[in-house]
């Protein structure tokens, strides 16, 4: 692999430094970091972590391992406890005490100088955070599902593309062999044309009724948590749980439809547009605070008259993950390495030289990093996470209103429906607001 | 007489047309009980309740001698009846009333088995069964689109029953629909028991469910809605081979069981006499229901527009309970119409509205 620096972080880590003075590529002199003598290799990666949850902590896990290709040097989190469990991560790395720590993003924004952020919060947080950390011009590896609603989504995408930054969402399924080569034999045409796919994605699971309101522990700044999100008393559910309520996520459904839907997508040709007809039925539970759908079923038609069938896993012959059905066949991929076919002569086929190839990833954190060093787009890039998430959004809404939505993927806009298409949004509690891009 | 005797004929041509529309049950069950292992004077007395709340059914009770007595009088004429139901386990009954029974069902006639292991309801019953401990489990559809089960969640948490394991389907005919499922998703050893079964027979239908046992208790299992709701579902298939009842708000979900304390059909009525005193504590069922309700009306602005009315007067409401009101502002804030903006407005003096009060009027752009 190729080791430079690329303009930008070239640009960004000399700031600090004199101006104008230009350095041999690969080294940047120590002072420019304001690191005290100490010197690292100037290819690493300067990058801060906000969210330091589970998943958080996985994607930092994950960034470590590569060793020296990056480096955290500061983690913000609006629960004390998770804060300090990332700083600890970060200095036994780092082999000293310096990371810094951040109750509060905007502060971790406006202090730090980084090249990239890793980002793992609550859906509801995505829009705002993600947005201003782009506008800050950082690179950022950011989870699924990337927005919460679909304007979320369309702000965030246009932010990438009007600051040109390298974007990785966590659709680390994309960076694993037999996803890529399901895909990359569907998209080659070896089941023929592709006129049907099914994505399951888990069952919802047992609600806890309505657990009484209790004291915020003293670690959690339970109003920034809420952030956007309508002020509610707090019950105890914060990390982890917070899928299972409406107003932070869409559940099960939402959250991995950028697994087996985004695949379905990148095998179908269908990553950088949408459905325009979506239909289909929801299970809700009856009583409680967990108001996501438990059960969902719903029919995508495209343009191309592809139509795609998401559903929750119980629902499906095959289960979890993405079947692609065309005229000559079918192949199914799914975790577990599972790669199967109506034939296992179509798993045997050999992509000839002049056909597609898809984006190839091993590590799905080093591309990331990869692609902040070369300036070349990541393997999961932002549109494709923005379209994935999108029909499960559009989802939503037909389960919502019970009705059948009409949509205009190249506008992006629901036609002919007033009320659904109210639903393309959630208004924010103040003070916060979603930037205009 | 003679034009009574039109009448009577009009009347009969009507109902059999109008089943819907018809007051009287449409069909008539004799529910066969006496000898089993659980009280069968509960069970066959709910199971009368459950299959008469539905509307289309007229139950009698037949009770057979008891266990040891002569049962070689017991031979009930099944051909007044359209479904014949089983709560029976006892002393064999004589081969005439079993050949009886067999022709009723090749005939056209229906078979509901509750808890009743009979080779003859599609299931073998090996030498020695093992009964599990009384326990919450999920029960998950085996089969999706037949009649009893369709539209149905095909996860559901069912509580306090027992479980007999070992039994099996009796040939290519008997159609597992439902099966309770035992033992962690991820990890471990699952197990499987068929519990909802179907078989057609000759010209009839069998249906069997192994739910819904009493427990001389609170009888949790036999109250459970799910249990209530595929035995309605799987009496009216066994009885006309298909199923027009409407799946009901009620039905529970892979989040929680859900009882029917005294076997009623959930219908909503009360839903605006009950919803202004939401109590997120108490209950979520009210406001989940107007969202079904809501959901249910599929843009049909008439029916949206007298939901939203009614929504409206709960806003109003100075007696209905803030919560409430949050809730129906949430609602409002993608349905609603110019109709309820001036109620909308009038709240935003109340402090603990405002933030919701904002958020409807935004997405409503007013």
């Amino acid at each position: 692999m190729k080791q430079k620096t690329t303009r930008r972080v070239f640009v960004r880590r000399s700031a600090a430094a004199a101006a104008g003075v230009f350095i041999i590529p690969n080294i940047i002199p120590s002072t420019a970091l304001g690191m005290g003598g100490k010197k690292p290799p100037s290819d690493r990666i300067v990058m801060g972590a906000i969210g330091t949850g589970s998943q958080g902590m996985s994607n930092m896990r994950d960034f470590l391992n590569l060793k020296n290709a990056m480096q955290f040097v500061a983690v913000c989190d609006v629960d004390s406890k998770h804060l300090a469990q990332a700083k600890q991560t970060v200095d036994n790395a780092n082999n000293n005490s310096d990371c810094r720590t951040y109750g509060d993003f905007r502060e971790f924004l406006e202090k730090e100088t980084l090249d990239a952020v890793s980002i793992a919060l609550p859906d509801h947080w995505h829009g705002i955070i993600y947005t201003e950390a782009i506008n800050k011009k950082l690179h950022v590896y950011g989870e699924k599902p990337i927005c919460r609603t679909i304007k979320d989504g369309q702000t965030i995408v246009a932010a990438v593309k009007k600051n040109n930054i390298i974007w990785q969402t966590g659709s680390w399924q994309r960076s694993q062999a037999h996803f890529r080569r399901g895909a990359e034999l569907v998209i080659n045409g070896r089941i023929g044309k592709i006129s049907y796919i099914e994505a399951g994605l888990p069952d919802g699971g047992r609600g806890i009724g309505t657990p009484p309101v209790q004291e915020v522990p003293p670690e959690l700044n339970w109003e920034m948590w809420l952030g956007p999100a309508p002020k509610v008393p707090y019950r105890g559910v914060t990390h982890w749980d917070w899928r299972w309520i409406l107003d932070y996520s869409g559940g099960q459904l939402t959250d991995w439809a950028g697994h087996h839907i985004d695949i379905a997508n990148w095998g179908a040709g269908l990553e950088y547009t949408g459905p325009v007809e979506i239909a289909g039925t929801g299970v809700w539970p009856m009583e409680g605070i967990f108001n996501v759908p438990v059960e969902y079923d719903f029919l995508c038609k495209y343009a191309n008259g592809i139509e795609m069938r998401v559903a929750n896993a119980s629902r499906l012959k095959n289960g979890m993950g993405t079947t692609w059905y065309g005229e000559l066949g079918w192949v199914h991929t799914d975790r577990g390495s599972v790669l199967t076919a109506s034939d296992s002569k179509i798993l045997d086929e050999v992509i000839g030289e002049n056909e597609i190839h898809l984006y190839k990833s091993e590590n799905h954190w080093q591309n990331f990093i990869d692609s902040v060093r070369s300036g070349s787009p990541a393997i999961a890039p932002i549109e494709p996470a923005y379209r994935a998430v999108s029909v499960a959004l559009l989802g939503e809404i037909a389960m919502t209103t019970g009705e059948t939505i009409h949509w205009d993927p190249v506008s992006e806009t629901i036609t002919g429906n007033e009320r659904a298409s109210r639903l393309l949004s959630r208004p924010y509690r103040k003070p916060w607001s979603l930037l205009t891009v | 007489m003679r034009k009574q005797y039109f009448l009577y004929l009009l009347a009969a041509v009507l109902i059999a047309i109008m089943p819907s529309c018809s007051k009287t049950p449409d069909y008539k069950v004799l529910i066969i009980t006496g000898q089993s292992n659980h009280d069968w004077k509960v069970s066959s007395e709910a199971i009368k309740q459950i299959l008469d709340e539905t509307g289309m059914f007229s139950s009698t009770i037949l009770t057979t001698p008891q266990k040891g007595e002569d049962m070689s009088g017991f031979n009930p004429d099944f051909s007044k009846y359209n479904l014949v139901v089983l709560d029976y386990e006892g002393d064999m009954w004589p081969e005439a009333t079993n050949v009886a029974l067999a022709d009723f069902i090749n005939q056209g006639g229906g078979l509901l088995m509750y808890n009743s292991k009979s080779e003859l309801g599609g299931i073998v019953v090996p030498d020695s069964v093992i009964i599990l401990e009384r326990q919450d489990f999920e029960i998950r559809n085996e089969i999706s689109d037949h009649p009893v089960t369709s539209g149905l969640p095909v996860r559901w948490l069912h509580p306090a029953d027992i479980i007999v394991q070992g039994l099996k389907p009796a040939g290519e005919d008997s159609q597992v629909l439902a099966a309770a499922f035992i033992g962690n998703e991820f990890r471990g050893p699952r197990k499987i028991e068929p519990v909802l079964l179907a078989r057609n027979l000759g010209e009839g239908r069998i249906f069997i469910t192994l739910i819904g046992t009493p427990d001389d208790n609170e009888n949790m299992a036999l109250h459970c809605t799910g249990f209530i709701v595929t035995m309605q579902r799987g009496a009216e298939w066994a009885a006309t081979g298909e199923v027009t009842q409407e799946v009901p708000f009620d039905f529970p979900t892979a989040a929680g069981t859900v009882l029917r304390p005294d076997f009623k059909t959930f219908t909503g009525d009360d839903l605006f006499e009950n919803i202004g005193n939401y109590d997120i504590t108490r209950s979520t069922k009210y406001f989940t229901y107007l969202q079904s309700q809501i959901r249910k009306a599929g843009g049909d602005e008439k029916k949206l527009l007298e939901l939203e009315k009614k929504m409206v007067g709960v806003l109003k409401d100075d007696q209905a309970t803030n919560e409430a009101k949050k809730l129906i502002l949430r609602e409002l804030s993608w349905m609603g119409t110019d109709y309820c903006i001036p109620s909308v407005k009038k709240l935003a003096s109340n402090q603990e509205l405002t933030d919701d009060v904002e958020f409807a009027l935004e997405r409503l752009q007013k």
